[in-house]
């Protein structure tokens, strides 16, 4: 239990609240809002959320190139100016920014602390998520591993996998805490079963054993909206600044400092409620409606939002402004945790290349258009196969594409500048460098006064694409290591 | 009847999961909502959309925050990995759904 560093942050009752802060959103976001959270002890634990769908397949392309890479790299920095504060301060983290490789990104954390004099950390490593290995086997078993998309089986896919990766429960996050850690390294934990794992393991919530066979039924509806409560407070915290004010059109036009921009702040209880803040101190804004724009963000079914741990039903929930940069949050109600796990697996599809180009008025909007007339020209004279493409009008339809209204012509007329964005998918390493090398005469022979900017435009940057599926837990065999620095 | 933009008596904040694009769109007041309900439909969305968005549109109705979800499949030229547009990861659904246009009493 972690008492001692609830009770160093001077709340009356202890232990019986927990305070846990979204500390990232993405690979690569910012981590001065942590730094200065940790700084003020103004959380118990750290939640930092690396992984995006597609974040595993970018960690693949480094760990190809290198066998002790494969993890969200910005640990490494973090381990320099964010941790050593955090534990000084007695703040636990817990990440799933060990991405396709928990035990390497631990042992470099390791050395980097080791590094700064920082001795005695544990370092709870998690691991099974991966089941590349497992992929023939499963399908010698009979599984079809059906793409829950479109229905179509993973035999009948063309295409080379990259990775393979299930979504993994709380279970290990709470046991590696039980264990005494006070960092965690996991792979592909659910993003918000990184903090309902805290949960579990501070208020000894009961959970579906998942290795010690299925007694899911033994749970009652009071713990299942426990459960699902966690959940809701883990997916409010998992985008970071999204639920404090950032990207937010509810406060438009944000009338807060966005600059230094204070990071979400949950004080959960043990019912499951919590209240929702920020520092004093950081910018940005915490609110009803800051909190609901959040909560809406990358869900289906507000009734059956299904994690590896539990549904949860978000339809009943009550989002209350209690005071400045306050918002009580409760009435998150559980269903039995699904069957099956979703299995994400990453496929090469090729490669994609683009390029822009820009005009000034005048006859902007026509010398655009017949821009893009002559590179399609010159693109069917060229011996590669093209396999798709897409030109937009950056200005007038570039975002929004047919969606958009093109404007009255007089408007169109006087246009000051519109840009040209051309993107081509292939399927070789030879076609986006002829195909691009093909239009660059244009700046000559082309419509007046095209511009080209030195160092836009990528060629051949790898496309993937992600195959999802739904397998029986059964092959799943999760595992939580201690290591000390 | 007057026309208004969505913009005037919501917002809306988007998001991706592979193909498919979720825009949750949230009223400034009860009263709103109400006219969100019954205004946008899925059939509008998929209309104001055009070519953006080529599979069906599921609504959800979430009367505790006042806000419908709109589930848009293949919407997102295949995924983000595998867009070719600018706006990948449909971050941007949400600002040309508040720019759709309704009618209402007044």
């Amino acid at each position: 239990m972690n008492i001692i560093n609830s009770s160093h942050l001077g709340r009356p009752g202890g232990a019986s609240s927990i305070k846990i802060a979204g500390a990232q959103g993405f690979y690569g976001d910012s981590p001065k809002a942590a730094i200065q959270i940790a700084k003020e002890k103004g959380a118990d634990y750290l939640v930092i959320d690396s992984l995006a769908e597609l974040t595993l397949s970018i960690l693949q392309k480094d760990k190809l190139k290198d066998e002790s890479l494969g993890y969200a790299r910005d640990i490494e920095f973090m381990a320099t100016s964010l941790f050593p504060i955090a534990f000084k301060n007695g703040i636990k983290i817990v990440t799933n920014s060990g991405g396709l490789n928990p035990e390497a990104a631990a042992k470099k954390v390791a050395a980097i602390l080791e590094k700064q004099g920082i001795k005695g950390i544990k370092i709870a490593v998690i691991t099974g998520d991966n089941l590349m290995p497992k992929l023939q086997e499963m399908q010698k078993a009979g599984l079809v591993l059906e793409n829950i998309d479109n229905g179509l089986p993973l035999s009948g896919s063309a295409f080379e996998i990259t990775h393979a990766n299930v979504y993994t429960g709380a279970s290990t996050i709470s046991e590696a805490l039980d264990k005494g850690a006070d960092l965690i390294l996991a792979g592909r934990v659910a993003d918000p079963c990184l903090t309902l794992g805290i949960l579990i393991h501070h208020f000894k919530w009961r959970l579906s054993p998942s290795a010690f066979g299925d007694e899911s039924s033994a749970l009652s509806q009071n713990d299942w909206n426990k459960l699902a409560s966690g959940i809701a407070v883990g997916h409010l915290l998992e985008c970071g600044g999204q639920a404090s004010g950032g990207n937010s059109y509810a406060e438009w036009p944000m009338d807060y400092s966005i600059s230094n921009l204070g990071y979400p702040i949950a004080e959960v209880f043990e019912d499951g409620t919590a209240v929702f803040s920020k520092l004093e101190s950081q910018g940005g804004k915490v609110s009803r409606n800051t909190i609901r724009e959040q909560l809406i963000y990358e869900i289906h079914d507000p009734a059956n939002y299904i994690t590896p741990d539990v549904i949860v039903d978000f339809t009943s929930v009550k989002i209350e402004d209690i005071g400045v940069n306050k918002v009580h949050f409760s009435g998150i109600k559980g269903k039995p945790r699904p069957e099956k796990l979703k299995l994400s697996i990453g496929q090469m599809e090729g490669y994609m290349s683009d390029q822009f180009f820009f005009f000034s008025w005048p006859y902007a909007y026509e010398k655009a258009e017949r821009l893009i007339k002559t590179v399609k020209e010159i693109w069917v004279t060229l011996p590669v196969k093209i396999e798709r493409s897409e030109f937009s009008l950056v200005g007038i339809n570039g975002i929004h594409g047919s969606a958009a209204p093109l404007p009255p012509k007089e408007i169109l007329d006087e246009m000051n500048e519109i840009g040209v964005r051309i993107a081509i998918k292939h399927n070789d390493l030879r076609t986006g460098k002829l195909a691009m090398q093909s239009i660059i005469c244009l700046g000559l022979n082309g419509p007046p006064g095209l511009i080209g900017i030195p160092g836009w435009g990528k060629t051949d940057r790898v496309m993937l694409s992600l195959w999802p599926t739904l397998i029986p837990r059964e092959w799943v065999k999760e595992k939580v290591e201690i290591i000390e620095s | 009847m007057k026309k208004i933009k969505l913009i005037e008596i919501a917002s809306a904040r988007s998001g991706d999961k592979n193909d498919v694009c979720n825009i949750g769109i949230m009223a400034k007041s009860p009263e709103f909502y109400a006219v969100l309900k019954e205004k946008v439909t899925t059939e509008k969305v998929k209309e104001h959309f055009k070519d953006l968005i080529k599979g069906s549109v599921i609504r959800y109705e979430w009367e505790s925050i006042e806000s419908l979800n709109f589930i848009c499949n293949q919407a997102l030229d295949g995924g983000a990995s595998r867009s070719l547009r600018m706006d990948t990861l449909g971050k941007n659904f949400s600002s040309h759904l508040l720019r759709m246009e309704i009618e209402i009493d007044g």
